[in-house]
């Protein structure tokens, strides 16, 4: 089997996935997070081969923050520079909601004929 | 292929060259975010070396061409979601279109705004500019003389990167989004030194002191090309209400040369204006570009 299919794959179906997963850590979380912290959460639930890249993570911060669903600040760090932390707005819980939804649908759809195609 | 990295210092070159061509902000706010994690990672493993740290990096973080890869596609998903493709008239094949579709492109309005806006920037600019440096002579044989220029030097940054977001915010131009970091841990005097060595240090007070005599030519000739226009185009019509007797109070609905408002002249002085103010919102428009080559030139650092 050639790995670079299974890489290929996985490359396209976090395209959107790991925008859910972060509005899903950040809507879950009670305090504003940043970077490493968001992507540490990630590998600690990720055990053994990760599904993602943490530093695929940070891009993708900043596009949501830029569409306006989450909101950030910076505060000042001493082991290195100044960290952006993250929360998540109303807007983005909304998008959250949708996308959810979304989510268990084309879940449910996908296992109709790869899992339980036996029914 | 680079080989791995084995320092943070390494990781972010070879960041930096992977990224090599791409757009210099995205390129600051890459390494930002790399350099985020790298030292982060490093202080949660005090017990390990940074090059042990590293070594994994390439498993967690990503290597630099991942991380590069990651970055390219996101900000062409987000700009091609943040900004769909709509047929613009300025696009059209028709020149007269053409010509006046730049009524209907928002960004002409936005970069007459900012010609407006430039005059007061400019001022704030050029006041903290002159106050600062001269004050750090002034001020440079007492002891509070160094912190202070240092001080002033960091407030000529955030200025640079306030007046790179709104100019992002006008032209929809990428600009940079972080503030730059010095990519060493280093010690103080040693970042100082650097900081007085890097040519972007200086070519940024000479932005902000330049933007003032822009800012008033900005602003003369944005404010020119509006009363000029909005007169011509307006004083016919006024005349006119007053040949069918409407009270102006003063008076005001004189056109001088009165042949302006004449019947068989008014459509062509009306044309006029609009031409003016057509002129002028494809000279704004043309304006915001350039000033965006201008900021990234003088701003932003070269060859990041």
């Amino acid at each position: 089997m050639d790995e670079s299919h299974a890489r290929k794959f996985q490359k396209d179906l976090n395209a959107g996935l790991v925008a859910l997963v972060l509005l899903g850590v950040l809507s879950r979380s009670a305090e504003d997070l940043y970077g490493y912290e968001i992507a540490k959460q990630l590998q600690k639930a990720n055990e053994g081969e990760p599904l993602f890249k943490e530093g695929t993570v940070y891009p993708v911060l900043r596009a949501l923050s830029a569409n306006g669903l989450l909101t950030s600040r910076i505060v000042p760090s001493y082991s290195g520079p100044p960290r952006r932390y993250y929360r998540i707005t109303a807007e983005g819980r909304a998008v959250l909601a949708d996308w959810s939804g979304i989510w268990r649908q084309t879940r449910d759809f996908v296992d109709r004929f790869v899992e339980g195609g036996d029914e | 292929m680079n080989r791995a990295p084995r320092s943070i210092d390494e990781y972010l070159r070879q960041l930096r060259e992977v990224l090599q061509g791409a757009d210099p902000a995205l390129i600051q706010d890459a390494l930002y975010d790399a350099e985020e994690y790298l030292r982060a990672e490093c202080a949660s493993h005090p017990e390990k070396s940074e090059a042990d740290v590293l070594e994994l990096i390439a498993s967690t973080y990503g290597a630099p061409e991942e991380v590069a890869a990651a970055y390219r596609d996101t900000e062409a998903k987000v700009n091609a979601a943040l900004r769909p493709v709509i047929p613009r008239a300025t696009e059209s094949p028709n020149p007269l279109r053409r010509f006046f579709g730049v009524f209907s492109d928002s960004r002409a309005y936005l970069s007459l705004f900012y010609m407006l806006l430039t005059l007061v920037t400019g001022i704030i600019y050029f006041t903290v500019v002159v106050t600062g440096l001269s004050l750090s002579a002034g001020l440079a044989i007492l002891i509070i003389g160094f912190p202070f220029f240092l001080a002033f030097i960091g407030i000529a940054r955030v200025l640079a990167l306030g007046e790179g977001r709104l100019l992002e915010a006008i032209t929809g131009e990428r600009m940079p989004r972080r503030p730059v970091h010095p990519g060493a841990r280093i010690g103080f005097w040693t970042r100082v030194g650097e900081m007085l060595k890097d040519p972007r240090t200086w070519t940024t007070l000479a932005y902000l002191l330049l933007m003032l005599p822009v800012g008033i030519f900005y602003f003369v000739v944005a404010i020119t090309g509006i009363s000029i226009g909005v007169a011509l185009i307006a004083g016919p019509f006024l005349v006119m209400a007053q040949h069918l007797g409407w009270d102006f109070n003063d008076g005001i609905s004189v056109m001088q040369p009165a042949v302006l408002a004449a019947p068989l002249i008014a459509p062509f002085t009306i044309a006029l204006g609009v031409l003016i103010l057509t002129l002028l919102m494809h000279a704004a428009r043309g304006i915001g570009r350039a000033q965006v080559v201008l900021a990234r030139a003088l701003l932003v650092k070269p060859g990041m």
